[in-house]
């Protein structure tokens, strides 16, 4: 330990001067007559001597500056000290020529003074008694009533909540400022991305305290106050165009008649906006969603009357109307319905089929733009261009082409792309459409359709499988097709790509199509198993009668032996046709012409089989049972 | 995306200027559509001694891939080929002092765009520090993206309004890549061989 510790003596003098090099200057210490004159100045003789003990005491504690200045401004030290001794020396001569005046009792006599005695009244000492007590009571009764009410207030809060506590909950969900003595709300979209121009501000203030009072009292009970509403210690005021209920009802028509319809309402807000007790939330949440209906058909009505569509769009006051594919029109209408111009009419009572997806589309669509407008792709060198697109910034070192860098630069406007989704709405429906009627419609192959569950809003698509009951193994006729928004794309067995129109009936004509080509297909699959040859086949037949539509296919088998040909022709509008025919025929008798037997294995007359008078369950049932019994007869 | 041949073509006795018109006329003929212009420039940028080893930068801009800025680097045994956005320019001027440029290497062909069915068809005069050099055609077929698989047709379309001097073989570029999947950069090399013979032929000053 090597700490180096200045020892140094407590300062015995006073500082006088402190020199601007920092030495010090020490008064010289006072000298024993000086310090005796000091302290005897000090004495106060009029006080007793206890008192004066004390007052030294202090007087010690007391900054020495003083005393010395005191000290220094009187003429001669011991003037004070003789100046009071002189006064009591006065005092003391004039009582000693009082009492030897008084001694003499010549000139001056000394009387005892008479006490005056207090008259004691008993009635007023039990009226002052009285008094007091009353004025005790009521101290008493005072503080009690104040208890009580801290606790009656206390009650209350439990059920009434505190206005600052509402307003911290308020503040939580919603944005708030004070804008001098009041408090402004805002509840737009603005802080999302919105860019709507209407304000939605609202004005939050403490709920009266007549209220308050008029309403009953809490009682104890606490069953009661829980059936009671809660009351608010807040108020919102809502600026009148934002007050009331308002959805975006979106229709799809086909001549007058509705094919879907979707009300866009948030949950909640079908309460009547008049009732004041309305809990400010659901409020504020009705206000917000009247303002968001009204920037969603704004946007959408300016995109209508922007937009250059074969069929124009119509805007029809608080209505849009839209040509989604001939014949159908979408039709999206704001209601908004304030509760003081009429009645609350409630919106017509929702149909069964009532869609929620493009009600929910709508909603998300203008939830897309928002996001769009507050979140922006980082720039990727950090010091690139703000704004492109990722895929843009991708476009040059991916070395897009123009046409690529113009698909970049389109964009769907939000109309554009809700009637794309009603285009494949309707597309999605009249496909299912189709291939219900017709799985009920024919019976022999069967139809099944499988819908993927995963889609988008713009393109679904479903597996068609084309099989006989009882026959799957054998052979089974698979089509995809892809439901787009104007357009089918049916992809075939054999790969072939069929692009089809809106028109329901196309697919129909298609199907059909595959249900004669899957008999053929079933019928040689069969035979194959059965141990017959197929010959061939052919699935557009140029004999015959003309068909409405598609042609007729055809195939013929010969049984192992080659003695039994069947032939099968399979029209679209008709039913199947089945001949048999026999060759060689059993009984040959050579003539002339046919010398040799084996002419007559070129096969003689078809005969038609008539299969509904056949057993069987379906098609491929008759056709094996036919098989077996010309295979064993042979 | 598509597949591209480029060629060379000249005409006896004919200036660039008609011989550009009379392939304008038989394309024309065969029902193409006009559709604009089109421009290919080539900057060399080398570098300076300092630098050690000398390397030559090729900087290529194709308005058919208009945000993109090509650039080949050739070091004498190797060419690397790298496709970037715009500020690849901005930075070849930073990169001023180890790259020099030759103003008089600057070469371009630009001319007019015809679009016949699935093929693209260009027909490009070539200048050299603005001086004539010769007809560039270049031909994209756009449903392919292998040049194996239509080399024939490309060659048959060729024939069909550039004659008997239509290239029987496929582009030297390309012959050892037939069979692999073809980029808009394989477009910037066969320009770039063009070029380069474009600069050392000795000057055919017609126009």
């Amino acid at each position: 330990m090597s700490v180096n510790i200045s020892v140094e003596a407590p300062i015995e003098n006073q500082i006088q001067e402190i020199t601007y090099d920092g030495t010090e200057i020490y008064q010289p210490p006072l000298t024993l007559s000086e310090s005796l004159a000091k302290y005897a100045q000090k004495i106060d003789f009029s006080k007793t001597e206890l008192e004066i003990k004390k007052e030294e005491l202090n007087e010690d504690s007391k900054s020495d500056t003083d005393s010395k200045e005191a000290f220094q401004s009187s003429l001669w030290p011991w003037d004070s000290v003789r100046n009071k001794l002189r006064n009591a020396l006065q005092e003391v001569c004039v009582l000693a020529d009082v009492l030897a005046i008084a001694k003499d009792k010549r000139y001056l006599v000394l009387d005892p003074v008479q006490q005056e005695t207090l008259e004691t009244k008993p009635m007023v000492q039990i009226y002052a008694r009285k008094k007091a007590l009353a004025g005790a009571a009521s101290v008493l009764l005072a503080g009690s009533e104040k208890m009580k009410n801290s606790q009656t207030e206390a009650a209350r809060s439990r059920t009434t909540l505190d206005f600052h506590i509402e307003l911290l909950r308020l503040r939580q969900n919603w944005r708030l400022k004070k804008v001098s003595n009041t408090i402004i709300g805002d509840l737009s979209y603005r802080t999302t991305g919105s860019k709507y121009l209407q304000t939605g501000t609202f004005e939050v203030t403490k709920a009266e305290d007549e209220e308050k009072t008029n309403s009953p009292p809490s009682s104890p009970l606490p069953g009661s106050t829980a059936s009671a509403k809660p009351t608010s210690a807040l108020r919102v005021s809502i600026p009148s165009e934002l007050q009331g209920v308002a959805y975006i009802e979106v229709l799809c028509q086909k001549d007058q008649e509705d094919l879907c319809t979707a009300n866009l309402t948030l949950l909640g807000s079908g309460a009547p906006p008049t009732n004041p007790d309305m809990h400010w939330q659901q409020k504020l949440e009705a206000a917000q969603n009247v303002l968001f209906c009204k920037e969603l058909f704004n946007q959408l009505a300016k995109e209508a009357v922007q937009l250059q569509a074969p069929v124009p769009h119509m805007v029809v006051g608080n209505q849009i109307m839209a040509t989604v594919l001939p014949g159908i029109q979408l039709i999206i209408a704001l209601r908004h319905s304030t509760s003081s111009d009429k009645k609350q009419q409630n919106p017509p009572p929702s149909k069964s089929d009532h869609d929620h997806v493009l009600e929910h589309s709508l909603h998300q669509l203008l939830r897309e733009v928002h996001h769009k407008n507050t979140h922006h792709p980082f720039p990727h060198p950090a010091t690139g261009p703000l704004g492109p697109s990722k895929k843009r910034m991708l476009a040059g070192p991916m070395a897009a082409d123009r046409y690529e860098l113009l698909e970049m630069t389109k964009t769907q406007t939000l109309l554009e792309q809700i009637v794309q989704q009603a285009q494949h709405f309707i597309m999605r429906m009249r496909t299912e459409y189709v291939l219900d009627t017709i799985a009920k419609e024919v019976k022999d192959p069967l139809i099944t359709s499988h819908w993927n569950t995963l889609n988008s809003p713009t393109q679904s698509c479903v597996k068609i499988h084309i099989s006989t009951h009882g026959y799957d193994a054998v052979c089974r006729t698979p089509l995809i097709i892809h439901v787009g928004e104007k357009s089918l794309k049916c992809i075939c067995r054999d790969g072939k790509v069929m692009n089809m129109s809106y028109e329901p009936q196309e697919l129909r004509d298609l199907i059909f199509c595959h249900i004669n080509q899957h008999q053929i297909l079933a019928v040689q699959a069969l035979a194959k198993t059965m141990g017959w040859q197929a010959l061939g086949n052919s699935n557009h037949l140029g004999t015959g009668t003309v068909e409405p539509l598609g042609n007729a296919s055809s195939c013929l088998l010969s049984s192992p032996t080659g003695d039994r040909i069947i032939a099968v022709r399979c029209e679209p509008s008709t039913d199947t046709q089945v001949s048999v025919a026999h060759s060689p025929r059993q009984d040959f008798f050579p003539s002339r012409l046919v010398t040799e037997r084996k002419w007559e294995h070129l096969g003689g007359q078809f005969r038609d089989v008539r299969l509904d008078k056949m057993e069987g369950r379906n098609f491929l049932h008759k056709m094996e049972l036919l098989m077996a019994s010309l295979t064993s007869s042979s | 995306m598509g597949v591209t041949i480029l060629t060379q073509f000249a005409l006896e006795n004919k200036t660039g200027p008609q011989t550009v018109e009379v392939l304008s006329k038989r394309i024309c003929a065969l029902g193409a559509v006009q559709q604009g212009h089109f421009l290919v420039d080539c900057e060399t940028y080398t570098s300076v001694p300092q630098l050690g080893h000398q390397r030559t930068v090729h900087v290529l801009h194709n308005s058919e891939q208009p945000a993109t800025v090509f650039s080949l680097l050739d070091n004498g045994t190797k060419i690397t080929a790298l496709a970037t956005d715009g500020l690849f320019d901005l930075l070849m001027m930073k990169m001023s002092q180890f790259y020099t440029s030759k103003k008089q290497t600057k070469a371009e062909s630009k001319g007019l765009r015809y679009e016949i069915g699935d093929f693209y068809v260009k027909l490009g005069t070539v200048t050299v520090s603005s001086n004539y050099k010769g007809i560039l055609v270049e031909v994209e077929y756009r449903p392919c993206v292998v040049p194996a698989m239509c080399w024939d047709l490309l060659k048959e379309f060729l024939q069909g309004f550039l004659g008997l001097t239509a290239p029987t073989n496929p582009p030297t570029y390309l012959q050892n890549r037939m069979q692999e999947v073809y980029t808009p950069i394989d477009t910037i090399h066969q320009y770039l061989e063009h070029f380069t013979m474009f600069r050392k032929s000795p000057g055919i000053y017609r126009n």
